[in-house]
């Protein structure tokens, strides 16, 4: 929710050499993602998206995911994680830390240098790049809608039920399992994806969000907690290890 | 009935002589689909998909004083996923317009409406650079 870092990027790249589009992946809509807009006071365009069309339409599982599109309509990189600089998100004892910088450096090269940037991706790349789609991820997305379609009529009961039948049939994709937990309260949420990406990182090699490939991105992708008594535990460790502490 | 795509939700009048299938009226088959009848076939957009007459023959039909295209079958034979919760449906993304844009490296056009009450629409935005990214507060 760096929307404030988005309009400070936005401002100094200069309007009048790109849109910016920012859209909030929002069953909840406007009562969810309103304030957070109110509060950045954006000057760049803002759409509230309580269907997830977008994720769908680019084939996004997480967020934030963007894209850059060139002027004839080309999409030359597309990418998930993409923070404008570290964000810090904080839940009861813990916190994660995401991003860097990384992709606002190359967002502004490229609104400079056009296709002469590094980071732009052909549309052979773009496609090796795309998440594969078989027929469970297919059905997947309108059971999903269906979700969200009980979710707003209030029939709770059934919303559940289709979401849990869109996380099964898409086990890959972030924002059906987020949104759908979200169901049940933020607090529930936040202790599935850690819950989920903490199983994650013990048995398998799947990250959070695909690395983007970008130079000096940082690694910590992996909503990897850190909780009030990390820096004791790692102070201790270092102590029976009797090595110098880092600062 | 309901039917769910992936710009819209629309309450549609329900065949009462067969609640199996998804049959929609002919007259409100773009506005709960996007696709239409016409001569050649039926057609979103650009893409038009010919009927064969045994198809013509199954999927259109006299009921209830109107006139039905069984659309249900139609999504299976043009590979559009759906699934179906009581008298609403919901329908997958169509693969020949998933093709037509991601697949060959063009971004997907949408118009939404933002929260000035504009109407943004990636086509207009030809001939300038767009950065479009997704957040939520979840």
């Amino acid at each position: 929710m760096n929307l404030p870092v988005w309009q400070e990027l936005y401002e100094s790249i200069g309007p009048d050499r790109f849109e910016l589009i920012s859209v909030a992946e929002d069953s909840q809509g406007e009562a969810a993602a309103g304030k957070w807009f109110d509060k950045a006071k954006p000057t760049f365009r803002c759409i509230v998206d309580p269907t997830h069309r977008i994720s769908s339409l680019f084939g996004w599982v997480n967020v934030p995911s963007g894209a850059w599109i060139d002027e004839e309509g080309r999409i030359v990189r597309s990418n998930e994680g993409v923070f404008p600089d570290e964000t810090t998100i904080k839940f009861g004892l813990g916190k994660v830390r995401l991003g860097n910088d990384a992709f606002a450096h190359a967002t502004r090269d490229w609104i400079e240098r056009g296709p002469e940037s590094e980071f732009v991706w052909s549309a052979e790349e773009l496609a090796a790049h795309l998440k594969p789609v078989d027929d469970d991820t297919l059905l997947a997305e309108p059971t999903f809608k269906l979700a969200l379609h009980f979710e707003s009529t209030g029939d709770s009961e059934r919303a559940l039920r289709h979401f849990d039948a869109a996380q099964h049939l898409a086990p890959d994709n972030w924002n059906y399992h987020r949104q759908g937990w979200t169901h049940k309260g933020t607090v529930y949420a936040a202790r599935q994806v850690l819950k989920k990406s903490a199983y994650l990182r013990k048995n398998t090699d799947k990250n959070y969000y695909d690395p983007m490939e970008l130079p000096g991105e940082n690694h910590r992708r992996f909503t990897e907690p850190e909780w009030f008594w990390t820096p004791a535990v790692n102070g201790l460790k270092r102590l029976l290890r009797r090595e110098p502490s880092a600062a | 009935m309901i039917v769910l795509t992936s710009d819209s939700s629309s309450d549609i009048a329900q065949r009462s002589d067969d609640t199996d299938s998804l049959w929609v009226r002919v007259d409100q088959l773009r506005q709960a689909t996007g696709w239409q009848l016409k001569p050649e076939g039926v057609c979103l957009g650009e893409i038009c998909v010919p009927l064969f007459e045994p198809e013509r023959e199954a999927w259109i039909a006299d009921a209830d004083d109107w006139v039905w295209f069984c659309y249900s079958a139609f999504a299976d034979k043009i590979g559009q996923k759906h699934v179906r919760d009581g008298d609403v449906w919901s329908l997958g993304s169509v693969p020949e317009v998933r093709r037509a844009g991601l697949e060959s490296g063009l971004a997907p056009d949408f118009g939404m409406t933002d929260r000035n009450g504009d109407t943004v629409r990636l086509s207009d935005l030809r001939g300038r650079k767009v950065v479009l990214f997704t957040w939520a507060s979840w």
